[in-house]
C-alpha cells in the first residue's frame, strides 16, 4: 500500500508530474530564448511556454465533424499519461533512484514512443488529409529513430551487465544499477568505448523531440502542423505539456545513461548538477542543431537515422561485445 | 482575481499569428515574413508565433484584395479559427481594394465579408507598422475577452 | 557547417540586433513614403493627381455651392506610389515619412487627407476663380520684372488676357464685366 502511494507521489510530484513539468517548461522557454539569441534576436520571455498554455486554456475547442470523436479527444490524454508515467522512471542521481530497480530501461523504451503514437492517433482521428500525411511521416520517423535508441540502450545494458558479472555475458536493464555502476567506475560519456553511442543518443534527441531538422511530421509550412492541425485550445495545450514532459524524460534518460555522476552528498547540489547536465545536453543537441539547420525531407531523415546513428551505436555495441 | 481572469490576462501575451493570402501580390506577405525572420523586427518578443494551422491562431493577418476565386476559401479558413480571434487587414488591398479596386475579379473590400478589427494600410506597410498593428490587435483582443486595457 | 556555427557564436557574442520598437524608438529614413499631404496653398484643383493616381485614392470635387473645391486623399487606398507628387504641376502634393498607419476599424474612413480650397472673386470682374498661388505666380513672371505677380494672380484668366491686350492701359469700365463667352 505504502509502495503504491509512494509510486503515485513520485509520479505526481518528483521527479514526475510537477517537477518534470516545471523543468520541461523552463527548458522549453530557455530553448526558445537561446535559439533567439543564436539568431541575433531577443526572443520571448522565459515564461512564454506557461503563457501559451494559459492562452490555449481560454480558447474554444473545435472538433471536426468528420473526426472520430473519442480517439480525437483521447489521443492527447494518452500521450500525456504515457509521459507522466515515464517521468517517474527517470533517476536523479544522488536525489532519487528511480521508481523500480528491475528492468525499467525496457519499460522506458516501450513508453517513450507513446507521445509519438498519440500524435499519430490524433492525426489519423482528425480526418484531415494533412493529419494522415503527418501520421505517415511520424510513423517512418519513429521507426527510424527507435532503432538506434534500442541499440544504445542495449549497449549500455551490456556494458553494465558485463561489469557486474565480471566479464561474463549479461545485460542489466535496471536504471538504478546502471547509475550505481557508473558512479563507481566512471561515467560512460567519458568512456571511449561509449562515445559513439553518446553521439548516437545526441542525434536521437532532435528526432524524438521533433525539432528541426527532424520536425518533419509537424512541418507547419508544408503540411500545416500535420497531425496537430485540427487540435486547438486545451487539447493542444495537453500536447504541449506532453512535449515538455518528454523533454525532461529524454534529457534525464541521457544523463542517467551517460553522465550520472554526483558532485557532493547534499541533495540540493546534486539536483542542481543534474539540471545543469540536462541543460547542457539540451543546448548541444536540440537548440544548437535547431537554430543551425533547416528541415530535412522524410526520406533523407529516414536514411540518415538508419545509417549514421545506427552505425555509431552498432560500433559501440560491437566494441562492448568484443573488448 | 479569479483563475479565469488571470488566464485571460495572460493569454494576450501569447498571440499566435496566422496568415491568409487572399490573392495578394506577396508584397505584404514578404513584410509579414520579415517581422518573423529578420532579427531587427523579431515579433517573437511579444510571444507571437506564426502558426501553420488556423485552429491555433489568435490573430489572423489577411493580405490581398480577396479575388473571386479565393473568396470562399478565405471565408472557410477564417471560420475555422476558434474564438476569440482578432482580424487584421494588412495592406491597402483588403482594406479598400487598393490598386485593384473595381476590378471584375475582386470581391473585396474584406470588411464586406468578415468583420475586421485592425487595419494597417500601406503598399506594403512597414514591418514596424505591422508590429504596431499586432500590439493594437492585442488591446482589441483584451476588449473582446472583457478586459479593458 | 563550421562557418555557420561561427555565425551563431558571433551572434551570441554581439547580442541581439533587434530594434526596441514598439517598446522603444525606431529609425525612419528621411525619404520614406508614409503619407500623402496636400498643400491647400498650392493646389490649383487641376485634377492631374486624380488622373494619375494608381489606386484611385484621390477625389476632387466642386463644393455644392460652387464656392470652391475639395481635394480628398483616402490614405487607406493610397499605395504610396508618389505619382501625385511627381505629376503635380504646382508641387502641392507631398509625402511625409509618417508610417504610423495601424488603426482600429472604426477609424477606417477617418484617415483621410482633406483640403478645401475656396474660390476668390477676380479683382477686376468679380468672377469666382482660384487665384494663382503667390509662390507660383512669382515663378511664372520671374522673367518679366515689369509685371507685378501679386496683382496678376488675382485676375481671372479672361481678365489676364484682356490686360495683356490692353498693353498696360487701364481696364475700360465697360470691360469690367467680361462676357461669359470670353471667360470660356
Amino acid at each position: 500500500m505504502t509502495d503504491t502511494l509512494l509510486a503515485l507521489l513520485h509520479m505526481c510530484l518528483f521527479p514526475g508530474g510537477v517537477f518534470a513539468l516545471a523543468v520541461g517548461f523552463f527548458f522549453k522557454g530557455l530553448d526558445r530564448r537561446v535559439e533567439a539569441r543564436l539568431q541575433s534576436r531577443v526572443g520571448p520571455p522565459l515564461v512564454q511556454p506557461w503563457i501559451d498554455i494559459a492562452k490555449l486554456l481560454t480558447k474554444e475547442t473545435l472538433i471536426p465533424k468528420t473526426a472520430c470523436r473519442q480517439a480525437f479527444l483521447m489521443a492527447p490524454v494518452l500521450g500525456f499519461t504515457g509521459m507522466a508515467v515515464c517521468a517517474a522512471f527517470i533517476p536523479v542521481p544522488g536525489v532519487f533512484n528511480g521508481l523500480f530497480n528491475m528492468g525499467d530501461l525496457l519499460v522506458l523504451f516501450y513508453l517513450l514512443p507513446i507521445p509519438a503514437m498519440a500524435i499519430m492517433v490524433g492525426g489519423s482521428a482528425s480526418s484531415s488529409p494533412f493529419g494522415a500525411m503527418g501520421f505517415s511521416r511520424e510513423m517512418s520517423l519513429m521507426l527510424a529513430y527507435e532503432t538506434p535508441l534500442l541499440m544504445i540502450l542495449l549497449t549500455v545494458a551490456m556494458l553494465v551487465g558485463k561489469g557486474l558479472t565480471g566479464g561474463a555475458w549479461g545485460a542489466e536493464f535496471s536504471l538504478l544499477k546502471i547509475v550505481a555502476y557508473q558512479q563507481q567506475t566512471g561515467s560512460f560519456g567519458l568512456n571511449p568505448v561509449m562515445i559513439p553511442a553518446l553521439l548516437a543518443y545526441l542525434i536521437f534527441l532532435p528526432g524524438t523531440m521533433g525539432v528541426a531538422p527532424f520536425d518533419i511530421p509537424e512541418a507547419e509550412t508544408e503540411i500545416i502542423e500535420g497531425p496537430l492541425l485540427e487540435y486547438g485550445g486545451p487539447l493542444l495545450a495537453l500536447f504541449q505539456v506532453t512535449s515538455a514532459l518528454k523533454t525532461f524524460v529524454v534529457l534525464g534518460l541521457g544523463v542517467a545513461l551517460f553522465f550520472p555522476g554526483t558532485v557532493s552528498d547534499l541533495w540540493l547540489v546534486n539536483l542542481g548538477w543534474f539540471l545543469l547536465k540536462t541543460l547542457a545536453l539540451m543546448l548541444l543537441s536540440l537548440t544548437l542543431v535547431k537554430s543551425a539547420s533547416g528541415r530535412m525531407r522524410i526520406d533523407q531523415a529516414f536514411r540518415f537515422y538508419v545509417t549514421v546513428p545506427c552505425a555509431l551505436a552498432l560500433c559501440s555495441l560491437l566494441l562492448v561485445w568484443f573488448v | 482575481m479569479s483563475i479565469d481572469h488571470l488566464l485571460k490576462k495572460l493569454s494576450v501575451r501569447s498571440p499566435w499569428l496566422f496568415r491568409i493570402n487572399a490573392g495578394s501580390c506577396n508584397g505584404c506577405d514578404v513584410e509579414l515574413a520579415t517581422t518573423a525572420c529578420i532579427p531587427r523586427y523579431d515579433v517573437e518578443r511579444f510571444g507571437c508565433r506564426y502558426c501553420g494551422s488556423p485552429r491555433h491562431a489568435d490573430v489572423v493577418l489577411i493580405t490581398g484584395p480577396v479575388t473571386t476565386k479565393v473568396r470562399d476559401r478565405v471565408l472557410t479558413v477564417w471560420n475555422e479559427i476558434p474564438e476569440p480571434k482578432v482580424t487584421v487587414a494588412v495592406g491597402i488591398c483588403p482594406i479598400s481594394g487598393g490598386v485593384f479596386r473595381d476590378s471584375y475579379s475582386i470581391d473585396g473590400p474584406l470588411d464586406r465579408l468578415i468583420p475586421i478589427d485592425v487595419n494597417v494600410p500601406g503598399c506594403p506597410p512597414r514591418p514596424q507598422a505591422i508590429l504596431e498593428a499586432v500590439v493594437l490587435a492585442r488591446s482589441i483582443w483584451m476588449k473582446k475577452l472583457g478586459l479593458e486595457g | 557547417m563550421s562557418s555557420f556555427l561561427k555565425v551563431l557564436f558571433r551572434n551570441v557574442l554581439n547580442g541581439p540586433s533587434t530594434d526596441p520598437f514598439p517598446l522603444g524608438e525606431t529609425f525612419t529614413p528621411d525619404r520614406l513614403r508614409g503619407k500623402v499631404l496636400i498643400d491647400p496653398e498650392l493646389c490649383m484643383g487641376c485634377g492631374t493627381c486624380k488622373e494619375v493616381c494608381t489606386a484611385g485614392a484621390i477625389d476632387l470635387s466642386e463644393l455644392a455651392d460652387g464656392s470652391g473645391f475639395r481635394i480628398t486623399v483616402w490614405q487607406n487606398s493610397c499605395c504610396l506610389c508618389a505619382s501625385c507628387r511627381h505629376y503635380c504641376p504646382t508641387g502641392a502634393a507631398s509625402l511625409i515619412p509618417d508610417w504610423h498607419a495601424a488603426h482600429p476599424e472604426e477609424d477606417k474612413y477617418v484617415r483621410i487627407e482633406q483640403q478645401t480650397v475656396k474660390y476668390e472673386p477676380c479683382s477686376n470682374c468679380g468672377t469666382l476663380m482660384r487665384p494663382i498661388p503667390a509662390k507660383l505666380a512669382r515663378k511664372l513672371y520671374a522673367s518679366s520684372p515689369e509685371l507685378d505677380p501679386e496683382q496678376l494672380r488675382h485676375l481671372c484668366p479672361a481678365c489676364r488676357r484682356l490686360r495683356d491686350a490692353l498693353k498696360g492701359r487701364p481696364f475700360p469700365v465697360a470691360a469690367a464685366k467680361v462676357p461669359a463667352e470670353a471667360q470660356a
